[in-house]
This record gives structure tokens, sequence and C-alpha cells, in this order.
């Protein structure tokens, strides 16, 4: 794998995680206002 | 250019392209999660398009600058009979419009049913603490007073109603339970059924733990005295919330005190960890489903709130059930 195509996965990586931290975000932010689990039902 | 000042460079480069990948992605999640809905709901959310049928807004039915319905009228003319099913907005009494439930009403009327969303005066707090009068009761009284309007007022456009579902979200929904449950018996045509989600129905207090109305503190009783004084329109003591007389004068707006073995089929759903509608009072309006032998449906989502927003799978069997009882008790012929 060369220079180039390691940083390229590293960004993918760093894509995914925020991606998923943003859903996560707004799910907590929803159940702080009218309740639910973080982590129960549909995950994302 | 030095090779070590180029690397120090491209270094810098690379952390800032991150850092913007990371905001970027971590936005579109979050407007993601908002926006994108599992693909089964489109089925329950259409839009409003003149091929479903003729919509009439803003019709009246009394004096107040609320007392307006609007009329979903489907395409389909060549019946004898129609069912209609009004459907009640949310807001907590003191907030939201039909317009909120257009796709709802709209895919009743795909459904080939007469739909109907209703206004009704919302609970406003005026200069120097006075209300507007405004209480769930008056509300009630509203909805009751505004049901023989809408069925006019779609017989006058060609489409004879002849029996009826009432439905609604939260607040909407204690409404139409209200109507179900204690003035069916005044409805020009029969109640079939009512549906709808994460509604107060009764006022026990130590079922409103959500609130602290279950402590036996002052604070608790004032607090009690306060909410459900505001819901029924007249003053509750503090004696009479520690004493449990309070209880029979909120009769009137207890939709679960009225559940009778006669009471129409009943199709919910409430969230586990509401916030907003304490979830023991479903608790309370299950039992007395169950033991009046009422055809009912009652669905608990174990992982959400007021929003029922954390368990899809069962909001697609809640949403199922209203189709099945639909198509049972009033089927679209």
């Amino acid at each position: 794998m060369t220079l180039t195509q390691k940083r390229l996965v590293i960004l993918l990586i760093i894509a995914i995680v925020a991606f998923v931290l943003g859903r996560l975000v707004v799910r907590a932010a929803i159940n702080l206002l009218i309740g639910g689990t973080l982590f129960g039902g549909n995950f994302l | 250019m030095s090779k070590a000042a180029d690397e120090k460079k491209m270094k810098a480069v690379l952390i800032w392209m991150g850092i913007l990948v990371f905001v970027l992605a971590f936005g579109a999640g979050a407007v993601s999660k908002v926006v994108i809905q599992p693909g089964w709901t489109k089925k329950y959310n259409v839009p409003w398009s003149d091929e479903l049928g003729t919509r009439m807004v803003d019709l009246p039915y009394g004096d107040g600058a609320a007392n307006k319905f609007d009329l979903y009228l489907p395409a389909d003319t060549g019946k004898r009979n129609y069912g209609l099913v009004v459907y009640l907005h949310a807001g907590g009494f003191t907030a939201g419009d039909k317009s909120g439930d257009v796709e709802m009403l709209s895919w009743l009327c795909k459904k080939g049913y007469v739909a109907a969303g209703i206004n009704y005066t919302l609970f406003a707090e005026l200069e120097g603490g006075a209300t507007n009068g405004a209480s769930v009761l008056t509300q009630s009284e509203e909805i009751r007073d505004a049901i023989p309007k809408v069925i006019e007022a779609a017989e006058k456009e060609g489409y004879p109603i002849d029996s009826m579902a009432i439905a609604g979200g939260s607040a909407g929904h204690t409404l139409a339970m209200i109507y179900a449950y204690r003035d069916a018996g005044q409805s020009p045509v029969p109640v079939k059924m009512t549906f709808g989600a994460v509604e107060p129905s009764c006022f026990h207090r130590e079922d409103w733990d959500n609130y602290g109305f279950d402590r036996e503190t002052e604070e608790s009783y004032q607090g009690a005295a306060g909410i459900f004084s505001a819901m029924l329109g007249e003053m509750l003591s503090v004696e009479e919330i520690k004493d449990g007389s309070y209880l029979e004068k909120m009769t009137p707006i207890s939709a679960a005190e009225w559940i009778t073995p006669d009471a129409p089929p009943t199709v919910v759903a409430y969230g586990t960890y509401d916030r907003v509608q304490p979830f023991k009072v479903s608790l309370r309006l299950k039992a007395a489903l169950e033991a009046n032998g009422v055809d009912h449906r009652y669905l608990e989502l174990p992982h959400s709130g007021h929003g029922l927003q954390n368990d899809h799978a069962l909001y697609k069997q809640w949403m199922e059930a209203v189709e099945e009882y639909l198509d049972r008790y009033m089927p679209a012929k």
C-alpha cells in the first residue's frame, strides 16, 4: 500500500467515525428531550 | 525550502484535511439522522396531490378563531357511503396545527376515507398570568361540537358518511379518546375505532412520576394541582390533590375512566422512556381496555420516548395494526 493509499484509508475511517458520531449525537439530543435509550432499539 | 519544511507543511495540510473531513461527515451524519427515514414510512407519509381527491381547508365549525377544519375528499366519488377518519394534531394542548398532519390525512384519503383535521382553541397564558380560558375540557367540547359539522360538510360535497374513526397524536389522541369513549353516544354516526399514541388518558398522580407528582411533598401536591387545574380549566386545591378527591373532578377529561365494554376498538403505542406523557398512565389505560374486553392493540416501544423514535420495527407494527383495524372495523368499501 502506498503512502497516499494509507492516507486515503485514514480519511475514510475518520469520515465513517464522524458520520456515526453525528447520528449518535442527534439521537442523544432527542433522547434527552423526549426520552429513550442511547444504545437500545435501532442503534443508529 | 528545505525537505523538513516541506514535510511539516504536508503534515499540516493532512491534519487540516482530516479535520475538514470529520466536520463534514459529522454534519452529514447529523442531518441524515433527521432527514432519512426507513423506507416503509413512505407508505404512510403521503404528500398531498390533487390526484388523491379534493382538499378543502379552513372550513368553520364555530365562532372561535381556531374553530376550523380541513376536509380531504377521496377521488372516488362513486360510493354510496364513506367512512370518516378524524385526525387531531399534537402539541401539548398549547401548540400545533392541522396542517402538520397533511401526510397522515393524505394517506387516509388515498385509502378511500373522507379524512378531516380539526383545529381547536389552544391553551395560552395572557399578560398578568390570566389564561385564554382554553383547557382540555373546552377543547374536547369543541371537538364534540365539530364532528356533526364535519359530517355535514362532507355530505354537502356528495360524500355521505355512515361511520367514523377518530385518531390523533399525543394531545390530539387525548381529545380523540375522550370523544371515542365519552362522546361517541352523541356522534351522528357510529364510532368504529380510535388510534393514536403517547397521549395522557388519566390523572392518577402516582402515575405522573416523571413530573414528581408521585412524591408526598407540598411541592409535588402544588405541582399536580397547578398542571391538572390548567388541563381541567378549574382550580383544584392542594387538599383535593392530597386526599384524592380531585380524581372525580378530572373525570370529564380522563378518557380511560370512560372505557366500558362498548368502547370502540383501540390501537395505541407508547414509549417506555416517555418524559412528556407518563408511561405508567398507559399501563392504566391498557388495564381498563383489558378489564372491559375492548378489542385493542397496545404496543410498548421499549427503547423510545415521546417521539417513538428508537424502535422502528415496532413503530411499523403499530402502523400495520392501525391499517388492519381500519380494514376490519371500517373497510373503505
